[in-house]
C-alpha cells in the first residue's frame, strides 16, 4: 500500500463515504455568503481613496495622474527624489516600451542589485492597498523582488473593493504559475520586534496611479 | 515518529523551564516581542469590528475542510498535477525527509535555500539535507539568525525572539562577510540582505512551506513579510513544497478569508508584505521561475488526530497567538517545551509527534487560564485537548509513581465527602500550625511550592463547616 492510500483510507475509515462533490461545492460556497459580515469596511467610500489610504499606512508611496503618457515624467520625478540614476529595469511590455523614455534609460532584465524597478499591476485591492500582480512571459517574478526602489503602475479602472473579489477575478481566468499580493515594501520584525524595511524584497514601494 | 536525531527530551521539562526561568536576558527578549505582538494584534482587532464573524466563518471552514478532508487532498492533488506539479504522499516524517532527500540528490543539487516552514522543522528536514551533504541556506532572517546560532525556533512565527539585538549583533559579526558596520537592527537586516542575496541566485533548489493549499486550483500559497519565498521559490530549478494535509481550503477565496484571521492575530498587520500562490512549475514562455515544482502532502499523525479526541486542532493555522497570550510560554520561552512547537498549541501536538510518554509534563504545564482558546482565530479548545492529554496520560499509567499515589488518595476522600469533611477538619488545624502571621513560608513535603511564595495560612474552619454554622444560626 502506498502512503497515499494509507493516508485517504485512514481518512475514509474515520469519515465514512463522503457526500457527493456536489453537497460539498454547495457547502462550501455557503461558507462565503454574506461577505459583509464577516470583512472590514472600507476606508473610504471611493476606491482610489480606500486604496490610497491603506497603502500609505504601509509605508507605500502613491503619485497620482491623469494618463499613461505621463508615466515618464512621473518616474523621472520619482528617480530624482530619491538621488537615483535614470537606468532602471522595467517590465518587457509594449505598452511601456512605446512610452517617450526622453533622458531615461530602462532595460528589460532584472540584476541582482537593481537599484529600481518599473512594472504593471494587474489589480489593486482597496481594502488591503495590495497590488496584484501575475507571472507570465512578459512578467518575470523577480522584477517585483530583488529592486530596492520598486515602483508599480497601477491604473483606477483595475481597483477591485474587496480580497473576494480579487479571487473571483483570478476563479475566471487562467491560474498563472505566481499569483502575487504585493501590500506595502518588504519588512521584518525578526529582530526583537522591531520593524525594519527591505528586508529580502523592496525597501521602497512606490504606486503611480493613473485616472485614466 | 520518534526521530532518532531529534532528541528534544534530553533534559526533562522541569529542569528546562527551570533554566528559562533562571536566565534574565531571555525574559528580556521574550517580554519585548510577545509584548509588541499582543498590543498590535489588539490594535488590529480593535480595527476589525467583524472579527467575531470571521471567525465563526474561519472555524467553519477549516471544520467544513477537516469533515471532507479526503475529498479535497484528492482535488488538490488533481489539480496540482494538472498544472504540472508532482504531488507526494508522506505518511510520516521519515517518509517525507526521504521523498525531499530523494529529490535534492537526484537534481544533484548542493545548495538549497529554504523559506521558514514549521512543517519543514517537524519533519526534520534541516537534519535530513545536512546528512546527505547538502548546503542549506535559511533565508527568512529569524531562521538564518538561529541557523548561525545552531538551535531550533523558540516561536512559530518569530523563530528567534529569544535573542536580542545584541546576541544577534554577536551572531552577524562572525557569520557574516564583512561584518555589519554596526549594531542596530536595520543595519544588521541590510547585512543579511546582502549575505542571502548571492544565495538565493545560485541555489539548485528552493524549499518552502506551505500555509494554504487550495483544493480547486492546485496552488500552494505561501505569505512572508520580507519576500524571501519568493525570492527561494523562483530563482532555481527545482521548488519543492512540504504540507501537512490540513493546510487545505477549497478555493482561493476561503484562502483569503483565513488569511484576514491569520495576520491580525499573528503580527497584528492586516495583510502580509506578500500573499503569494504558486500553481505549478514555470508555464512555457514565462520570464522565470522553476522547471519543476514537487508538494509533499505529509500525515505525520493528522490522521490520528482526525479520528481521535483532537480532531479539534487540525484547525490550527499556525498563527502562534496562543503562545503570545500565554502565561506560560512568557515566562519560559518556546526551546524549553521540547518539541517543534512551543506553548499552548505546542502542548496538544507535541504529544501526537512525540509521543505521549516523553511529553506528559507538558500538557500539565498549563494554568488553564483559558487565554490561548479566547485568541485563537480559529476558535481551538486548547484548554479542553489540554485535559485530553492529562486524562490520557493517566489512563496509561504515565504519571510517576508519588503522583500516581497522591491524587489515588486524594479521589479516594474527594469521592467520600463525610470523610473529606473529617479528614479536612483534621488537617486544618495542623496546617495552621505551620503558619505565622496570615501565611505559611515552610511546609514539609510542599517545598516545591514554599521555596517560591507563600501559601496563605488557612482559616481555623472549613468552609463546610462554616457555612452549616452559618445555616444553623439563621434557623
Amino acid at each position: 500500500m502506498t502512503a497515499r492510500d494509507r493516508i485517504l483510507s485512514a481518512i475514509r475509515a474515520t469519515l465514512g463515504p463522503g457526500k457527493p462533490p456536489e453537497r460539498i461545492a454547495a457547502e462550501a460556497a455557503a461558507l462565503l455568503e454574506d461577505p459583509d459580515a464577516a470583512r472590514p469596511r472600507l476606508a473610504a467610500p471611493e476606491l482610489p481613496e480606500a486604496f490610497a489610504l491603506k497603502a500609505a499606512a504601509l509605508g507605500t508611496t502613491i503619485d497620482c495622474i491623469a494618463t499613461l503618457a505621463e508615466v515618464p515624467r512621473a518616474m523621472a520625478r520619482y528617480l530624482d527624489a530619491h538621488g537615483l540614476p535614470p537606468r532602471f529595469a522595467m517590465q518587457p511590455v509594449p505598452e511601456l516600451a512605446a512610452l517617450d523614455w526622453q533622458g531615461l534609460a530602462p532595460h528589460p532584465a532584472v540584476a541582482a542589485d537593481e537599484p529600481a524597478a518599473l512594472g504593471l499591476a494587474l489589480y489593486g485591492i482597496a481594502e488591503s492597498g495590495s497590488l496584484v500582480i501575475h507571472s507570465g512571459p512578459q512578467n518575470p517574478i523577480l522584477l517585483s523582488f530583488l529592486p530596492l526602489h520598486h515602483v508599480v503602475l497601477l491604473r483606477e479602472a483595475t481597483l477591485l473593493p474587496y480580497l473576494e473579489d480579487y479571487a473571483a477575478r483570478l476563479a475566471a481566468q487562467a491560474i498563472p504559475r505566481n499569483a502575487i499580493l504585493i501590500t506595502g515594501p518588504s519588512g521584518t520584525t525578526d529582530i526583537e520586534g522591531s520593524y525594519v524595511r527591505g528586508a529580502h524584497g523592496p525597501g521602497f514601494l512606490h504606486v503611480i496611479l493613473i485616472a485614466g | 515518529m520518534n526521530a532518532p536525531f531529534k532528541a528534544p527530551f534530553k533534559a526533562p521539562f522541569k529542569a528546562r523551564a527551570a533554566a528559562a526561568l533562571a536566565d534574565p536576558v531571555l525574559k528580556t527578549a521574550i517580554d519585548r516581542t510577545t509584548g509588541n505582538a499582543e498590543r498590535k494584534r489588539a490594535a488590529a482587532l480593535a480595527a476589525f469590528p467583524e472579527f467575531e464573524a470571521a471567525r465563526a466563518r474561519g472555524q467553519a471552514i477549516k471544520d467544513h475542510v477537516i469533515a471532507h478532508l479526503g475529498h479535497y487532498l484528492e482535488m488538490f492533488e488533481r489539480n496540482a498535477t494538472a498544472r504540472g506539479a508532482q504531488v507526494h504522499w508522506a505518511g510520516d516524517d521519515a517518509e517525507a525527509r526521504a521523498i525531499v532527500t530523494r529529490i535534492c540528490l537526484a537534481a544533484d543539487a548542493r545548495l538549497v535555500t529554504r523559506a521558514k516552514s514549521m512543517l519543514g522543522e517537524e519533519i526534520g528536514l534541516p537534519h535530513a539535507l545536512a546528512d546527505a551533504g547538502i548546503e542549506r541556506v535559511e533565508t527568512d532572517l529569524a531562521e538564518h539568525i538561529i541557523q548561525l546560532a545552531g538551535e531550533a525556533p523558540s516561536h512559530i512565527i518569530w523563530p528567534a525572539m529569544h535573542r536580542t539585538r545584541e546576541q544577534v549583533a554577536e551572531l552577524f559579526k562572525t557569520g557574516h562577510q564583512p561584518p555589519p558596520a554596526a549594531e542596530d537592527p536595520a543595519t544588521m537586516v541590510q547585512s543579511a540582505r546582502r549575505v542571502l542575496r548571492e544565495k538565493f541566485l545560485s541555489a539548485d533548489i528552493g524549499i518552502s512551506g506551505a500555509n494554504f493549499l487550495v483544493a480547486d486550483t492546485g496552488a500552494t500559497c505561501t505569505v512572508t513579510n520580507e519576500g524571501n519565498a519568493e525570492l527561494t521559490t523562483t530563482p532555481p530549478r527545482i521548488h519543492i513544497v512540504t504540507a501537512g494535509i490540513e493546510k487545505l481550503v477549497p478555493s482561493t477565496a476561503h484562502a483569503l478569508a483565513l488569511l484576514r484571521l491569520l495576520v491580525r492575530s499573528a503580527t497584528g498587520g492586516e495583510m502580509t508584505q506578500y500573499t503569494t500562490f504558486h500553481a505549478g512549475p514555470k508555464r512555457p514562455g514565462d520570464a522565470d521561475g522553476p522547471e519543476e515544482m514537487h508538494i509533499v502532502l505529509v500525515d505525520n499523525g493528522r490522521t490520528k488526530m482526525l479520528a481521535d479526541e483532537f480532531r479539534e486542532m487540525l484547525r490550527c493555522i499556525r498563527c502562534g497567538a496562543c503562545m503570545n497570550h500565554c502565561v506560560v510560554y512568557r515566562q519560559i520561552g518556546g526551546h524549553a517545551y521540547g518539541g517543534t512547537y512551543p506553548g499552548p498549541m505546542g502542548s496538544v501536538l507535541t504529544p501526537v509527534l512525540d509521543g505521549l510518554a516523553a511529553s506528559r509534563d507538558l500538557p500539565n504545564a498549563c494554568t488553564m487560564n483559558g487565554r490561548c482558546a479566547e485568541v485563537c482565530p480559529v476558535g481551538i479548545p486548547i484548554p479542553t485537548l489540554l485535559r485530553a492529554w492529562r486524562r490520557r496520560s493517566w489512563r496509561e499509567g504515565l504519571e510517576p509513581g508519588p503522583v500516581r499515589a497522591g491524587i489515588g488518595l486524594w479521589a479516594q476522600l474527594a469521592r467520600r465527602p463525610r470523610l473529606y469533611r473529617l479528614a479536612t477538619r483534621i488537617g486544618l488545624p495542623a496546617l495552621r500550625l505551620f503558619g505565622k502571621g496570615g501565611w505559611i513560608s515552610r511546609l514539609p513535603l510542599a517545598g516545591g511550592w514554599t521555596d517560591h511564595r507563600d501559601l496563605p495560612r488557612p482559616a481555623a474552619r472549613s468552609f463546610m463547616d462554616q457555612y452549616r454554622a452559618q445555616q444553623k444560626a439563621r434557623k
